[in-house]
């Protein structure tokens, strides 16, 4: 079964994430935002990064619209994994299929550095092995924050996937990946595509296609 | 016309014409021009589009290369890599729009730039940035460069082109004039074709692609060849408005009608929007274009022609297609999101016919337009060597007498030397995932998918060696980029150039212009390297003040693989440490106008020497054991190691004997002169004997240049002779609050 990657317009990490599962022996596969799919046909799903629909409105907005989140939504309801990285997170939230939001980051500029992360709770399929990793970051809006007794489920649950070790952005409760209730549905604003190899800068990206 | 009526003067002033081109006009008309033409001419002829100030010094420069494929002539050059991978690159200014509309003017920049590398079939793989900004203290700085950096950042982020390396500088003669030039690299993988904006097909549809035509930037080109007074403010309307989302959607249509071999001829609509590209795809390809500008997707519908010949509105382009590819075409812009316009053919008689609704505006033959404008023989001098002092005497005044500790600290906190991390934490870096050198490196590195090899980018031109000497200081803006790639093994393969200077109609002006590309030539000639794309920028002159001239420079170049690349920072305690140099030329280093008595520089440099130079420190830097090297720079020696302890905290002993083979003039001052050309280079203590039987090898090739031992890394402190001991996190802690003591509202 192939693995399907969802494509914006204005989606800019496509690419690199096609790679990465290359890279990794899977079978990628381009969805065009436009058209629904057979929900059925992948075994998982990437939302890759970007600026779909140039951030208007509000980032991911327009994108969790589209006629392929429809088939999204279906893959997740049917418990296909499904990993959304920056925008892709941006998207799964305003589509509802991941809790929280994400604003406009503190200090209101652009943030392009390395973070170190730690792993709350595993993630059956993606980076089973949790623990720390340090990924780069690359984001203008990317503060998660929720309320007090949604983050609070979000504990009980175990739905916190990662937290920053420095927070860059003011995220609530150093959150920088979370998961649905089911945890098939993941997301994260770091970018593991771009941590693949030792001379991008590091190689904790690679459990993420694995 | 009259020439002495007030309609011929207002004339000639609104459309920046003087009388002698007008007289031109007329001779090659053999008629008086008619209003469209006064604005085609007016278009076309400015100084941005024709080139007619610096046209006869242009042909001289070194652009020969077996690698070359495209140069000068196309939107950009296009260099062969070997392994069917080709590149196209250009440097180009946005100086007048970023002052007077940063964040706009700084976007469409990356925006331009970005269009003349896709519209050749090259998908964009990394941006360089190029700043020069006036003191801290002056007016508006704060907020310009602010602006510019959001606007860079807030494009080039969306587009999704990574921004892997940059310059920035400082310095007052910017206060009334920014310079904001952008660079941009784009690659053609195996099997991929360059698409030129030639012409051709009799019967061929002229279309449209991209955003509608608004009334931005009417007059921008003309605007752009200009100096300011004191109502640039009133400038504004002349500047266009970018959107990155709309360009992103271009890029990935126009990559793929070309990849469907959907388009015949492709130019985008720059300065001078419609004009310049119909103009030249007309007149490259020798055909004729009959054009209905009323087909025009219009913005605004009370637009008249002239304002639709003029605009300026970004993320257009221009493309020849075969009539039975139309449909196809078009049906690929439309799933972008796209309109693809028809707006016109290719006729056989070689002129460009202009209609609006129903009504012959004009037909003219396009190379009235494009090949006969005016070439002006500006007056210039041939400049002697400048600032010469026959022996050093330049004294840390500023820092308050001899102190190397205190002296080092005002350079790591200086504009000019602190941290640029505030500008570069806004770009992103990596999107691409290719990059394997950042902004934090010395040179930016992209690793090429298909052959797996290292292209290597990096900006040049140094302002307070121009200042300096004009013709050292073009000599420069090519040595020191090359030296820092050689540093790391690339072979320099092209350099694109955007040469800022200030009011050419001044003799001054023309004089250091033609020193600066004299001396870049030399450099060039030596390391076979050609210059095959760029722009110039004139009248960068703000109420009479000329900027420093800034022939800023972007050099690629080429390395085997990214693997075993030297860092540009101490990996580890108990390496050795090199100075390799060239004796010959020295200044007193970057601060010597706030130190000492005004620019001064003992010696001389020859490009051919510095060339061999350069091939020798490519060699070494591939030696066995070698794991960092650094040009030393502005603020010297002692600035050059602090930076090598940072982010490792290695730093280093140097000893006063190797210190001595260095600056035998040994005294705090001699820690902080330039020396044109110097670098450290670590070596693992174990290889020592290789490393230097290495240097042996190659050293025939520059027989002048000297390799010494000068000291050894240690984990946490810098100590450098008697002069100075310091703490690698006191080094780190002055570097990176520098810029928060300039920029208070900035951190």
């Amino acid at each position: 079964m192939s693995v399907g990657v969802l494509r914006f317009p204005g989606t800019n990490c496509d690419r690199d994430v096609f790679e990465a599962l290359e890279g990794a022996g899977r079978k990628p596969e381009w969805l065009w935002h436009a058209d629904q799919f057979d929900s059925r046909k992948h075994e998982a799903l990437f939302l890759p990064g970007g600026f779909s629909y140039g951030d208007y409105l509000r980032s991911g907005a327009l994108a969790a619209r589209a006629p392929a989140m429809k088939s999204v939504r279906e893959a997740a309801e049917r418990g296909v994994p499904v990993l959304g990285i920056c925008n892709g997170f941006q998207i799964l939230c305003e589509a509802g299929l991941l809790p929280g939001a994400l604003v406009r980051n503190r200090g209101l500029r652009f943030i392009d550095d390395w973070v170190s992360l730690r792993s709350v709770n595993k993630h059956a399929q993606f980076a089973r092995a949790g623990g720390s990793a340090r990924l780069p970051i690359a984001h203008a809006d990317g503060r998660f924050v929720v309320s007090d007794d949604e983050l609070k489920k979000l504990q009980d649950r175990g739905q916190i996937w990662w937290q920053y070790e420095s927070n860059p952005n003011g995220a609530a409760h150093d959150i920088a990946g979370v998961m649905n209730e089911k945890k098939n549905v993941a997301a994260l604003m770091p970018h593991p595509e771009r941590a693949m190899h030792a001379w991008m800068g590091g190689t904790d990206g690679v459990g993420f296609f694995e | 016309m009259n020439k002495t009526s007030a309609e011929f003067k207002s004339k000639l002033k609104t459309y920046r014409l003087n009388e002698g081109e007008y007289d031109m006009i007329c001779g090659l008309l053999k008629r008086d021009p008619n209003n469209i033409e006064w604005a085609l001419f007016s278009a076309l002829w400015s100084e941005h589009c024709s080139y007619k100030s610096s046209k006869v010094h242009l042909k001289k420069l070194f652009n020969k290369s077996s690698r070359v494929l495209e140069s000068f002539g196309e939107n950009a050059g296009v260099v062969d890599l070997g392994d069917g991978e080709r590149i196209a690159f250009k440097i180009e200014s946005h100086n007048h729009p970023s002052y007077i509309e940063p964040y706009q003017g700084a976007a469409t920049g990356v925006g331009g730039i970005l269009r003349d590398i896709f519209t050749m079939g090259a998908r964009p793989i990394a941006l360089a940035d190029y700043l020069c900004f006036g003191q801290p203290s002056a007016h508006r700085m704060t907020s310009i460069v602010d602006g510019v950096v959001r606007g860079i950042g807030g494009y080039g982020n969306c587009v999704g082109v990574p921004t892997i390396t940059g310059q920035t500088e400082f310095d007052k003669s910017y206060d009334g004039n920014v310079l904001c030039n952008a660079m941009a690299v784009g690659l053609f993988r195996p099997g991929e074709k360059v698409f030129l904006s030639k012409a051709k097909g009799v019967g061929n549809w002229v279309v449209y692609v991209g955003a509608k035509t608004g009334r931005d930037g009417v007059h921008g080109a003309s605007m752009a060849s200009e100096s300011f007074g004191a109502d640039s403010a009133a400038k504004r309307p002349t500047i266009q408005i970018g959107d990155p989302f709309f360009e992103k959607l271009l890029i990935e249509s126009c990559l793929e009608v070309m990849k469907q071999d959907l388009v015949v001829a492709i130019q985008d609509m720059g300065a001078a929007g419609l004009t310049s590209s119909s103009f030249e795809m007309s007149s490259k390809g020798g055909v004729g274009f009959k054009i209905h500008l009323d087909q025009v997707p219009l913005r605004d519908s009370s637009m008249t022609p002239e304002d639709v010949l003029l605009s300026e509105s970004q993320e257009r382009m221009l493309l020849i297609c075969e009539p039975s590819k139309f449909e196809a075409l078009s049906a690929v812009f439309q799933k972008w999101g796209l309109d693809a316009a028809r707006i016109g053919e290719v006729t056989e008689k070689k002129t460009v016919e202009l209609h609006w609704k129903g009504e012959k505006l004009t037909e003219i033959d396009p190379d009235l337009l494009v090949e006969n404008a005016p070439q002006y023989q500006r007056p210039f001098k041939v400049l002697p060597p400048q600032n010469r002092v026959a022996r050093r005497e330049w004294t840390s005044k500023r820092a308050g007498g001899a102190n190397a500790a205190k002296c080092l600290d005002l350079c790591l906190r200086d504009v000019r030397g602190t941290s640029r991390k505030f500008i570069y934490r806004q770009y992103d870096s990596r999107v691409g995932a290719a990059t394997a050198r950042d902004t934090s490196d010395s040179v930016g590195v992209v690793r090429l998918k298909d052959s797996g090899r290292a292209l290597g980018v990096v900006l040049g031109c140094r302002p307070h060696i121009m200042r300096l000497d004009a013709r050292i200081g073009g000599l420069d803006a090519i040595a020191y980029p090359a030296l820092e790639l050689a540093l790391k093994g690339f072979e320099t393969l092209a350099v694109t150039d955007c040469l800022n200077f200030g009011n050419p109609e001044k003799e001054n002006v023309m004089s250091d212009f033609v020193a600066a590309l004299d001396g870049m030539n030399q450099v060039c000639a030596s390391l076979e390297a050609p210059i095959i794309s760029g722009n110039v920028s004139f009248y960068n002159e703000t109420m009479g003040k000329n900027i420093t001239p800034t022939p800023s420079t972007g050099l690629v170049g080429l390395r085997d693989s990214v693997e075993n690349m030297p860092e540009s920072f101490f990996t580890a305690p108990d390496q050795l440490v090199y100075v390799l140099r060239l004796p010959g030329f020295m200044t007193g280093g970057a601060d010597q106008e706030s130190w000492g008595t005004g620019p001064q520089a003992i010696g001389d440099l020859e490009g051919r020497v510095v060339g061999d130079f350069v091939r020798v420190a490519r060699r070494l830097s591939q030696a066995p054991g070698v794991r960092a090297t650094r040009a030393i720079g502005k603020f010297g020696l002692a600035y050059a190691l602090a930076r090598m302890t940072m982010p490792s905290d290695i730093g280093a002993v140097i000893d006063t004997e190797g210190l001595k083979m260095m600056r035998p003039e040994l005294d705090e001052t001699a820690l902080f002169e330039e020396h044109l050309y110097e670098a450290f280079i670590a070596v693992d203590a174990s290889r020592a004997v290789d490393f230097e039987d290495a240097f042996s090898a190659v050293r025939q090739a520059s027989p002048t240049a000297e390799l010494h031992r000068v000291g050894r890394t240690v984990q946490g402190s810098l100590e450098i002779g008697a002069f100075l001991k310091v703490d690698s996190a006191q080094l780190k802690e002055s570097y990176n609050s520098g810029w928060s003591q300039n920029f208070e509202s900035l951190a």
